[in-house]
């Protein structure tokens, strides 16, 4: 008996570190970091891989493509007379979803028990994304800028679904209904980039999904910097609605 | 082997331009700077009268001497916190008092209100305002147009 205990301790130990062997091999490969956009506009990066194609025109019925189109004229045209339309920035209204998973700045994944939280410095926007939660009907989603997310962890990929966006809240000036519902997979391609594929649906304004690809860089050594709007001067001219600067003691 | 990577360099080159152009249009439609004016860049030398490092903008208040000698008070609009401290601007950078030279984009209505290109101290040191504020094309110490 007792020569049977010897063997079985040799066994525990091989048994416990082949689970926790499997168990790391289960984990999910971390997001959680600080994420420079990538190849970025504000803070340019080096290119190192080749970046994302460009974001398509998004697949908007025709009565609502022809307004859209116009918009879109409309506002290239102000800005090349220079009289820029004021936009939500010159209210300091911050993005929202889905802008916000390429705002302005760098973005930091902190993921905890049940959750993922993605801070975006610009305006200070904290997105939560309950993992393995049930998602509400959208038409019961009170209407927030970055929604209500759920998700799961497929593999590697982080599969999230978002409902409840208002309708004010807009990427690329594109308008949607209530029934608007954004996909993220979301996943590493390696230990210094990770991407965004963003599939967005909306049956009430939209002929089919509208999709592209966002992605990040890693920078480790990087600290966020506070955001708050509290000074600011420029404005919407309540006739033209053209942005304008408030000057010193005005 | 040589060939494909130079194709491959050349291929990353042209999707870069692509990407910036079409990330310019983004950046237009996230804040514009088209109210100032960057193709008439000025240089300015004045003294600090207020430095406010906030967001969303910085602001330099600064009296400068025109050409006829008259000090006129103009707003100078830079950046932000984020962008500016990650190209290493402190929020101590300026204080009242301090000489400055700047380049410019002033306003396109003519008020005393500008966009800054760049900034020199009077150590000599030179700061840009980001990438979305776009590069100086006038130089800073001389005034004189820059190549390109």
């Amino acid at each position: 008996m007792a020569k049977h205990k010897k063997h079985l301790l040799p066994l525990t130990v091989a048994f416990s570190v082949l689970s926790t062997l499997v168990a790391i091999a289960a984990e999910p490969a971390r997001i959680d970091g600080k994420w420079f956009a990538y190849p970025g506009q504000v803070d340019p990066l080096q290119l190192t891989i080749e970046p994302p194609p460009p974001i398509p025109e998004p697949p908007l019925k025709p009565e609502y493509l022809a307004q859209w189109r116009a918009l879109r004229a409309e506002i290239q045209a102000a800005e090349q007379r220079g009289e820029p339309i004021a936009s939500g920035y010159t209210h300091c209204i911050p993005d929202g979803m889905p802008t916000m998973m390429q705002g302005m700045f760098p973005m930091e994944v902190l993921e905890s028990e049940g959750q993922v939280t993605i801070i975006q410095e610009a305006y200070q926007q904290v997105r939560r994304i309950y993992l393995d939660d049930e998602q509400q009907p959208w038409e019961e989603a009170e209407p927030r800028f970055w929604g209500h997310s759920v998700a799961r962890w497929e593999g590697d990929t982080l599969v999230v679904d978002t409902v409840g966006i208002k309708e004010n809240v807009m990427f690329r000036n594109v308008p949607h209904s209530p029934a608007m519902r954004i996909s993220e997979r979301i996943r590493l391609i390696d230990d210094m980039h990770m991407v965004d594929e963003v599939t967005v649906t909306d049956p009430e304004y939209l002929t089919g999904p509208w999709q592209w690809t966002w992605m990040y860089a890693r920078n480790p050594d990087y600290k966020l910097y506070e955001y708050v709007c509290e000074n600011n001067r420029e404005y919407a001219d309540p006739e033209t609605g053209e942005a304008r600067l408030r000057l010193f003691g005005e | 082997m040589k060939a494909r990577s130079t194709l491959r360099r050349t291929w990353l080159h042209c999707l870069l331009v692509v990407c910036t152009l079409g990330l310019s249009a983004l950046a237009v439609a996230h804040h514009s700077f088209a109210m100032f004016d960057s193709g008439n860049q000025q240089r300015l030398v004045g003294t600090v009268t207020q430095f406010d490092w906030t967001n969303p903008h910085i602001y330099i208040e600064l009296d400068a001497a025109d050409p006829s000698g008259e000090i006129k008070h103009w707003t100078i609009e830079c950046a932000n916190i984020s962008i500016l401290s990650r190209l290493g601007w402190k929020f101590n950078i300026l204080k009242p008092g301090d000489m400055i030279t700047i380049v410019v984009a002033p306003l396109r209505n003519g008020e005393p209100g500008a966009l800054l290109k760049q900034l020199m101290l009077s150590d000599g040191s030179k700061w840009g305002n980001g990438a979305p504020a776009g590069p100086p094309t006038i130089d800073i110490e001389t005034g004189e147009k820059l190549d390109g």
